[in-house]
């Protein structure tokens, strides 16, 4: 019991990274208009953000240093400014859609409005943020959200296709370019840059040091792997249900709508439980990870492990962050577009995010015997290469497809 | 290369917003007629959940307003677009016929969402609707 609370860290970050709002249209969009060739791209983004969260979690246990340190160590003044302020602009967009999603997924259940539910989801998050520990707000938020796992139970019993399955994981050469669009996104929505702010602060926050090594491996691989297989589980239902019906899917609603297929009321509900509690934990990383950011690139102290009220300007920061949340939320944007074109446009700001955790996990003068391994400096180096490609490619091809449409 | 990179998607961005406004291509037509298709289909399988007593009212009821929001917006942008040529302008007048008639049979499910009736009848016409529609577009 006590191993599976520990991994609470990996879950949240992997939920708030993989199926949050946007995410979940499209991963759904996937399925419905590529199917299950797109697969493949799950587990490459799977297998590159649990390289990179292992690697910053043991920086973490062995220097305590979270990310946006090392940003702030190995970069000049200007550099590590622009990755600030690019990181800030992303991280708050995206914290404004899925404070929009919250209240579009509560309205489902009492059907009042939108605008009135963003107020309840804003204010809910504010009083777990005040009220909860960090351990249990990754808990509550992480482990509800896995309600998801109704998407791998629902592509089970709608008897689905295993040799299609199969051959979607392998790579396949393909002409179009909205193949090529679902499957940068896909890749790109696994190495969201908040999921590792958020893993690397929150290590801090429950006091990793070189004992944790095993906690750390566990989180990074289960947690992020139950967030791929998630979105693996949304894909192929969506490859199934809407796909053969011509449905290309635009809001949450359909997304909880495929769940509704196999297992009727109850698959709704569950979906739309997980749903909630996914977008819930994805408001949460974004939130911290904006005052995360800020905090430890200024030098000041920060964290949930002390006092609020004690930290004024960290505290500050996180409201500050919150109520600007609210208010692009509150313009009645579309939560869906906004993560999409968030999703699109983080991806320039990827490298700067995950160089310097790779440049600390081969330095031997900080990691001493706990150094990347020529596997994971291979895998490193590897993965590095591809988030370049994906920068250049992503942008070119959001214009190409028209957003995939 | 950055430069070349940057004019790439600048020329790109400039010739996708120099297609709005001025007469409705084929190509934009066809997507528009896709939407339509696609939200009726959507539809359908709500309309038929609600026939099955399986789903949750507050659910339908809003699900089926959002999908009606779509149609309603594609409605207006094809009213608001040009058509010059002869089939173009068929295929157009007869999406917003259909537009109008999607919008109406999400309208029923949205007003009744608890009525077995009301979700088989408007699942049955949605159904018809979708498929008229993907001729449509494959007609263009």
């Amino acid at each position: 019991m006590n191993a599976a609370l520990r991994i609470a860290l990996g879950v949240i970050a992997a939920i708030g990274g993989f199926v949050d709002i946007g995410d979940l249209v499209f991963n759904a969009q996937a399925g419905s208009l590529v199917g299950t060739p797109a697969l493949w791209a799950v587990p490459v983004g799977v297998v590159g953000i649990i390289v990179f969260a292992e690697m910053s979690g043991r920086i973490v246990a062995v220097s305590r240093k979270p990310n946006f340190v090392l940003v702030r160590e190995r970069y000049g003044r200007t550099l590590s400014t622009f990755t600030l302020v690019a990181s800030l602009v992303l991280t708050v967009l995206t914290l404004s859609a899925e404070l929009a999603g919250l209240g579009f997924v509560l309205n489902y259940f009492f059907d009042v409005s939108v605008g009135f539910f963003v107020l309840v989801a804003v204010l809910g998050v504010a009083a777990a943020i005040y009220l909860l520990p960090f351990g249990a707000i990754e808990r509550l938020f992480g482990y509800l959200g896995l309600a998801l796992l109704v998407y791998i139970a629902a592509s089970i019993k709608l008897d689905p296709d295993w040799g299609a399955i199969g051959r979607g994981f392998v790579p396949e050469a393909h002409g179009a370019a909205v193949y090529w669009y679902f499957i940068v996104g896909l890749i790109a929505a696994a190495l969201m840059p908040y999921e590792i702010y958020l893993y690397s602060s929150g290590a801090v926050e429950e006091g990793w040091d070189e004992r944790d090594m095993a906690v750390n491996r566990a989180n990074a691989f289960v947690g992020f792997g139950l967030g791929g297989l998630i979105s693996v589980g949304i894909l192929v239902a969506s490859a199934q249900v809407f796909k053969p019906a011509g449905i290309s899917p635009t809001t949450v609603g359909s997304v909880a709508l495929i769940a509704e297929q196999p297992y009727a009321e109850v698959g709704l509900v569950l979906a739309l439980v997980g749903i909630l509690f996914a977008v819930g934990g994805a408001t949460i990383d974004t939130a911290f990870s904006a005052a995360y950011n800020l905090a430890q690139h200024q030098g000041w102290r920060w964290g949930k492990r002390f006092r609020l009220l004690n930290e004024p300007r960290f505290t500050l920061s996180l409201v500050g962050f919150l109520l600007a949340g609210f208010a692009i939320a509150q313009t009645g944007v579309d939560p869906v577009e906004l993560t999409e074109y968030a999703v699109i446009f983080s991806i320039p700001v990827l490298p700067l995010t995950y160089l310097p955790i790779l440049l600390v996990g081969n330095d031997a003068r900080v990691m001493g015997d706990h150094v990347n391994g020529p596997l994971a400096r291979a895998m490193g180096w590897a993965y590095f290469a591809l988030i370049c490609i994906l920068a250049v490619a992503a942008p070119v091809l959001f214009v190409w497809t028209n957003g995939g449409g | 290369m950055r430069r070349r990179l940057a004019l790439a998607v600048v020329v790109a961005i400039a010739t996708s917003l120099a297609g709005c406004g001025g007469a409705i291509t084929r190509d934009e037509l066809a997507r528009s007629i896709g939407t339509l298709e696609s939200t009726a289909a959507e539809g359908a399988f709500l309309a038929d959940d609600v026939a099955d007593d399986r789903t949750k009212a507050t659910f339908v009821r809003v699900h089926a307003r959002d999908l009606s929001d779509v149609v309603e917006h594609e409605a207006e942008k094809l009213r608001d677009a040009q058509a010059d040529r002869p089939g173009v302008a068929e295929a157009k007048s007869h999406a917003v016929a259909l537009a109008d008639r999607i919008g109406t049979a999400l309208g029923r499910v949205q007003i009744a969402p608890g009525s077995e009736r009301v979700g088989r009848s408007a699942g049955g016409q949605l159904g018809s609707l979708s498929e008229q529609a993907g001729k449509l577009a494959d007609g263009l």
